[in-house]
């Protein structure tokens, strides 16, 4: 396989195989740093934060939450799309970057296939908590019961259990599949007994035998070709949610594609703003380069553009349309009193990643950071928008209403960033948060050794 | 063999039967079927359409791997530049609609008494829709021009201005293209029913380009290859594009489905129409759709050999077509013509008539520049690699 | 008491090129071991193609038929309802689990399979030749019933190819 000289780099430092594993492996065999330890305690608080937010609610029951009947859906479901929107960008690198043969994916896949289990259990909270019974949650499960009868099959919310659910599954054994060899590294590394057992446990016996590495690849290749029209219909059935409404705003036929784009553009900004902050605390600059960051960014500024295109495509066929609701629905939202929420999204996603066509700014560190986190924040309030404004006045005036959230709400939502972080810091400090096998296989035709010119 | 590509007598005299047989069939059918101009036009539109998308795919194919840095696909660049070269000709065929308008768009009717159109006016008026018209095809060719040239110029020199230059130009493309290819779907198709609106339909259109494109491409390369040219075009360029037609069908699927579902689902009469009229009186049409375009693609490329082996493919490639085409025919037919809409004799043979023209410019354009491209900084790549 | 010789080599490329000498004088190789796929290994090594894709192929179409026949059961015989004016057998409705469930099945028939052909799983008692290999080393594992003097031709060839730490050893 031959890879021209001006490609850049994908692994620098002249690194040899043996440097590659200590590399990687140093954060798990060191201690961490202070850092590490208050991020893990802030994390946690607000988890706990959260859990009692959210116990409060099933003991005292919705209520405790700014619904009201006009507006039904608020922050809950706000969270949950976000969430489950960050997710995708995990599949997406681990899936479709593997169809696509980026061999850039190498030194960021583990992270991201990592972060999306972790934002799909975060996901998975809102629909559980935002039943009115949520003890009695099991119900969305068609299993026989006395009461003979069935889920409703023909209900998108419905779908969405079987969705987020394999979605969920599908995720953790590609992650955890690809895992087991570095698994295998770190059970063959460690000197204490009681760690070699665990890893040795966790890594299933893996000997490296070519026969295993064979199946691994093809099972590898497979499940990256199921996993991406998984994400597809995932999201895709997630937006289904709103467009099989009859409502303006929630019910037109682009929200699909529309949606996965969103994703893949918020999930991508979450990888970044992760691993910009990891690379350097665990010293894998080296490995997760400039170059990798400036691949993210432009599919960055590819999804985004798409998401801007949606959002005139939306606007231009409301007025085309000739259907009044429609043209308010959209005129409420630029100018009515969620218009400031609309202006963050408009200026958070579609104008500040159109500044990524410039490669300084691709390519720098604190701009590309700061980007990532405005662009979470713009797309946590473009699912804000779609949902609230287009409840809040719909086809009755009579109906139209206000939403605020209470603290219980914003208490859970913090709750879940508190989980996802938690569970991101446990996950550095106990696994390879490179793929150490896969970045070795990279290195002969991508490693600094061969190439040495940067991009044109 | 050298790679300079000769259009032989027996290519060109192929590709003027075909054409022959399609006046012919054209022919047949005002004698026979005595078509109304209604019917007429949306011939002319479908297939200007049909072809119009071939060679915008071409375009598209080269700018969308230059600024994906890809590299498999360097060696191929002259066939999807050759398919590029017809877009002056599709500019020429789409303005002849100036003649057709009144048959092909109810909106351009006056004294309609509908608010509904009225309130549309602003957009659809047959000003703006040939000013619009005007500017689609100033960027699709000003810029796929620009990108050949480059293309050519980079042959002589290596100099890697060049290959900067692309890459500026790709993504100008890229862009242009995003916005267009949308605007241009509801200004030629979606205002056929002009009552209808569908945000996906931009994108839905798109993607039928793309697998159309895909098919093309394979179409010409396994002619290309049956006469002994392309040798350094392997196994492993065939089943990426495989993978593309593979993929993409797959996709043209989803894109329906979720059109249709949504649409099935609200139940809201003014969308439903749309579909209502379509699966009820052309039921055959609706389900021969979903078979040609998602179904024979899916199981027929499913296992990675029948992705490597070109004539499969090329079987496979010429179905995907043929549905590609009939889903034109299906999002124009009902609109312009209504329940009578059939595909008879004047539909085969205006197919054919621009079937042997296209396929003329297309290998004519071939003859103009080697068939390999020299110079290109990625073009070893594609030399050396393995899916 | 199964005799083998084991090799390391710290490039994959000469390991391939020994592989591929081998593999041509007949030798029987019984495993190799790597730190990472090594592309082409397995081809060189004349392994047969993995019939993973024809699980997933099946297990799938089973998920696809048992999620689309149950809903179809259950919302046309079982327990019929009127849900938004929809049919009973309300086609497009029932695609989206269809799908979700084809894709379940098919990956988790996959890595069933594949965990339970490679001998891998929570508690699998494999032998570790090496620490090493999971780091840097490769190892080869060839077989040595046969008469001594193909030790000698093993050895040259292998270590034509840079190998170290050539041994004849006995499995226990």
């Amino acid at each position: 396989m031959y890879v021209s000289p001006i490609r850049e780099p994908l692994v620098k430092g002249n690194k040899t195989y043996s440097q590659i594993t200590q590399d990687i492996a140093a954060p798990i065999e060191g201690k961490p740093g202070k850092a590490w330890y208050m991020g893990l305690t802030i994390s946690l608080s607000a988890m706990f934060f959260g859990l009692a937010m959210m116990g409060w609610t099933v003991w005292e029951g919705i209520g405790t939450w700014g619904l009201n009947r006009t507006i039904g859906w608020g922050w809950g479901i706000t969270n949950f799309v976000w969430w489950v929107g960050i997710g995708h960008a995990g599949t997406f690198i681990s899936a479709i970057l593997l169809l696509f043969r980026q061999k850039w994916r190498t030194s960021i896949n583990r992270s991201a296939e990592a972060m999306t289990i972790f934002a799909v259990m975060c996901a998975g909270l809102f629909p559980l908590i935002h039943m009115g019974r949520p003890l009695l949650a099991f119900f969305v499960f068609p299993y026989p019961n006395t009461r003979d009868l069935w889920v409703n099959f023909n209900s998108p919310l419905l779908w969405d259990v079987f969705a987020i659910s394999t979605y969920l599954l599908v995720s953790l054994l590609f992650w955890y599949m690809g895992l087991i060899p570095d698994i295998g590294t770190m059970r063959d590394r460690v000197t204490s007994k009681a760690k070699k057992a665990i890893y040795g446990l966790l890594s299933f016996g893996w000997t490296g035998s070519v026969k295993h590495w064979q199946r691994h690849e093809k099972l590898s290749l497979i499940l990256a070709g199921l996993a991406a029209p998984l994400v597809l219909s995932v999201h895709s059935i997630v937006s289904s949610d709103f467009a099989t409404a009859i409502i303006p705003g929630w019910h037109t036929t682009i929200f699909p594609p529309y949606f996965v784009a969103g994703a893949i553009f918020s999930g991508f900004a979450m990888v970044l703003t992760l691993l910009i902050v990891t690379r350097k605390a665990l010293n894998l600059e080296n490995y997760i380069t400039l170059a990798h960051i400036e691949s993210m960014n432009k599919i960055i500024i590819a999804t985004g553009s798409i998401v801007g295109i949606a959002y005139l495509t939306e606007l231009f066929i409301a007025w085309y349309s000739g259907v009044e609701y429609e043209q308010y629905a959209f005129l409420n939202r630029a100018t009515g009193p969620y218009w400031w929420a609309y202006a963050i999204m408009m200026t958070c996603n579609v104008i500040s990643p159109q500044l990524l066509w410039f490669r300084k700014l691709r390519r720098n560190l604190l701009f590309t950071f700061i980007l990532s986190i405005f662009i979470n924040i713009g797309m946590w309030f473009e699912r804000f928008v779609i949902i609230v404004t287009s409840l809040h006045r719909d086809y009755l005036p009579s109906s139209w209403s206000m939403y605020a959230p209470t603290l219980v709400e914003v208490g859970i939502f913090i709750g879940t960033l508190g989980l996802f972080f938690s569970c991101f810091l446990l996950f550095i400090r106990f696994f390879p948060v490179i793929a150490i096998a896969e970045v070795k296989t990279v290195l002969k035709s991508s490693g600094e050794k061969e190439t040495k010119n940067e991009s044109l | 063999m050298d790679n300079n590509y000769i259009l032989s007598r027996k290519t060109k005299l192929v590709f003027l039967s075909i054409s022959v047989i399609g006046i012919l069939l054209i022919a047949l059918s005002f004698l026979f079927e005595h078509p109304e101009s209604k019917q007429v036009w949306m011939n002319i539109l479908l297939n200007n359409l049909f072809f119009l998308f071939l060679s915008l795919f071409g375009a598209l194919f080269i700018a969308l791997h230059k600024i994906a840095h890809s590299g498999w696909h360097t060696s191929l660049t002259r066939i999807p530049e050759a398919l590029s070269k017809f877009l002056p000709y599709a500019a020429v065929l789409m303005f002849l609609l100036i003649f057709g308008m009144h048959d092909l768009y109810h909106w351009t009717h006056h004294d309609l008494h509908d608010p509904i159109i009225e309130g549309k006016s602003a957009y659809l008026n047959q000003a703006f829709f040939f000013i619009r018209m005007a500017i689609y095809f100033a960027g699709w060719i000003g810029l796929s021009y620009l990108l050949r040239r480059n293309s050519v110029n980079q042959d002589l020199s290596d100099n890697p201005k060049y290959h900067k230059q692309s890459k500026i130009l790709a993504a100008l493309f890229m862009a242009f293209f995003a916005v267009s290819s949308s605007t241009m779907s509801w200004d030629w198709i979606m205002s056929v029913d002009p009552h209808w609106f569908s945000t996906l339909f931009g994108w839905y259109v798109f993607i039928g380009l793309f697998v159309s494109g895909i098919a093309a491409f394979i179409l010409i390369i396994a002619f290309l290859k049956s006469q002994g040219y392309i040798e350094f075009v392997n196994k492993e360029h065939v089943h990426d594009l495989g993978k593309y037609l593979f993929g993409f069908s797959i996709f043209w699927m989803y894109l329906w489905y979720f059109q249709y579902m949504l649409i099935w689902y609200s139940h809201m009469p003014e969308e439903t129409i749309y579909y209502a009229q379509r699966i009820n009186g052309f039921p055959i049409i609706f389900y021969a759709l979903l078979f040609l375009n998602f179904l024979f693609p899916f199981l027929g490329l499913m296992t990675r050999n029948s992705k490597r082996n070109i004539k499969w493919l090329a079987m496979v490639a010429f179905v995907v077509l043929v549905g590609q085409w009939l889903n034109i025919y299906f999002m124009l037919s009902p609109g312009i013509i209504g329940e009578s809409a059939t595909v008879g004799f004047i539909e085969v043979g205006s197919a054919c008539l621009y079937l042997g023209g296209f396929l003329f410019v297309v290998f004519n354009a071939l003859t103009k520049k080697p068939l390999l491209c020299k110079n290109d900084p990625f073009l070893k790549e594609s030399f050396h690699y393995e899916t | 008491m199964k005799r083998y010789i084991s090799a390391y080599f710290t490039d994959e490329e000469n390991l391939l090129r020994a592989s591929k000498t081998l593999m041509e004088k007949n030798i029987s190789i019984l495993d190799v071991l790597t730190p990472f796929p090594v592309h082409g290994l397995d081809k060189v090594l004349g392994l047969k193609e993995s019939n993973l894709p024809t699980v997933g192929f099946i297990a799938g179409g089973i998920g696809t038929l048992l999620a689309f026949g149950f809903q179809t059961w259950a919302f046309v015989i079982d327990y019929p309802l009127f849900i938004g004016g929809k049919p009973h057998f309300s086609v497009p409705a029932f695609i989206p689990i269809t799908f979700e469930v084809t894709v379940l099945f098919a990956a988790i028939a996959m890595v069933f399979a594949f965990l339970f052909r490679s001998k891998l799983g929570l508690g699998a008692k494999n032998k570790i030749h090496d620490e090493r290999i999971t780091d840097d080393r490769f190892l080869i594992i060839i077989d040595a019933e046969k008469e001594e003097s193909q030790f000698d031709e093993v050895k040259a060839i292998l270590e034509q190819e840079s190998a170290h730490d050539i041994q004849l050893k006995e499995n226990n």
